[in-house]
């Protein structure tokens, strides 16, 4: 079993019917050059990366740009409709959403989403902001776990001070039943997400960075020096899921490159897929959202 | 004269040759030019258009030999992020396989038709798959 956690459908055929839409998505992510990519050649690159099946994560920022939702809850679910044998949908709202609550039991009830994503540094919170609160009770309420963007985020408009590791502590120790994942490492500050980690079994992370280097250079720096082998292979081998962040990384080279970092079998095996279930309280049945 | 057709191709894998020849012959007839030259282009840097004999041996010959001229574990400098792309650039033995490949060839048009060796084959080659992909076929030349 492999499974992406961490993937951005933004330019994805289906949902890029809009040209006005998918320029607003390049601007908003900084992402160019890319195109649109059909369905069909998603699934060639999965075959190629290995994987079974992918989280697709949406983008919410509508406070911020004009009521517009740049990747919403319905195009995720109409994008799992369509492979539902290989993508895994989450729910995303703006926190500053006055209907933020509703929307998100809108995305667990009738969209059957399997998590929320959420991305402080772009929505300009901080993760025990009185106004994200509501939507951590609803994710405690459906058993529903949260992917926060942390660490560097590339996307304009975004403020590292809403995602260093350390100040989603609070969080996971009031909420230790809910379970969160400081996404892409917490990079560059990687020891303080292992330091979460060591405390609070409820915090994961995924390997969604690649911001030097080639995929095998970085994962060698991320993974086994950065963040030293042995602390992931003892200690952290639970809470370690393999994230690439496509279309921002290379989810082929970074799925090969994560098989060469030395780790144990079994813990490549959590890497690749254990620990991405357990994060969703399991595979969704009929239908993997 | 000038008419220009595009052949569209999704590749499935990372490194992947293709034949295209069919698709070359069918376009030729329909530019109407009796007597000029095809070319055969692609739009990528991350890919190769040559001409050989198509054998499943010479095609794992060639994968091995530029596999091993240009190896993927190697420091390049393009393995980096890209500002104008807003991503990283981790295929650098595309674009090295690339150059060694080409990216276009030639054929003679004589009488509507395309003048091509018994043995030869034009193959689209994929470096960086899988990918959508766009090869240009040109012919030029007069009625």
């Amino acid at each position: 079993m492999f499974i992406d956690i961490h993937v951005h459908p933004a330019f994805y055929e289906p949902i890029n019917t809009d040209p006005e839409m998918e320029e607003l998505r390049h601007n908003t992510l900084d992402i160019h050059k890319n195109g649109t990519a059909s369905l069909e050649h998603i699934f060639n690159q999965m075959h190629c990366a290995g994987l079974d099946y992918q989280c697709l994560l949406p983008e919410d920022y509508n406070t911020r740009q004009n009521g517009r939702v740049l990747v919403g809850n319905q195009e995720i679910r109409k994008l799992v409709n369509m492979a539902p044998d290989k993508f895994i949908g989450f729910a995303g709202v703006d926190v500053y959403d006055a209907k933020a609550c509703e929307k998100l039991e809108e995305a667990f009830t009738d969209f059957n989403l399997s998590g929320l994503k959420l991305h402080p540094g772009h929505q300009h919170f901080y993760p025990s902001d009185e106004a994200a609160r509501p939507l951590y009770k609803i994710c405690e309420k459906y058993d529903k776990p949260i992917i926060f963007h942390s660490g560097f985020s590339w996307e304009p408009d975004t403020l590292t001070k809403y995602c260093r590791p350390d100040i989603f502590e609070e969080l996971a120790a009031t909420h230790p039943k809910l379970r969160i994942c400081l996404a892409h490492f917490g990079w560059p500050w990687c020891r303080e997400t292992a330091m979460l980690m060591l405390k609070y079994p409820n915090v994961y992370t995924d390997t969604g960075a690649l911001y030097f280097d080639c995929a095998q250079e970085f994962y060698l720096q991320m993974l086994t020096k950065d963040v030293p082998l042995t602390w992931i292979d003892r200690s952290l081998r639970h809470q370690v899921m393999f994230g690439s962040n496509n279309p921002r990384f290379e989810q082929i080279r970074m799925a090969q490159a994560i098989e060469k970092m030395g780790f144990r079998d079994g813990t490549l095996d959590l890497i690749r897929g254990q620990n991405a279930i357990d994060f969703l309280g399991g595979l969704p049945e009929g239908g993997r959202s | 004269m000038l008419y220009m057709e595009s052949i569209l191709l999704l590749t499935k894998k990372y490194n992947e040759y293709t034949i295209i020849t069919p698709q070359i012959r069918d376009i030729v007839p329909k530019s109407g030019i009796e007597n000029g030259m095809v070319t055969v282009i692609t739009k990528h840097t991350t890919t190769g258009v040559t001409v050989n004999e198509a054998l499943e041996c010479l095609e794992s010959d060639i994968e091995v030999f530029l596999g091993r001229l240009i190896p993927e574990d190697y420091p390049y400098s393009h393995a980096r992020m890209l500002k104008d792309y807003g991503s990283t650039a981790g295929n650098p033995t595309g674009h090295l396989k690339s150059l060694v490949a080409g990216n276009h060839c030639h054929f003679p048009v004589v009488d509507g038709e395309i003048i091509m060796g018994g043995a030869q084959d034009v193959y689209f080659c994929e470096f960086d798959g899988p990918a959508h992909r766009t090869i240009n076929v040109i012919i030029q030349g007069g009625e």
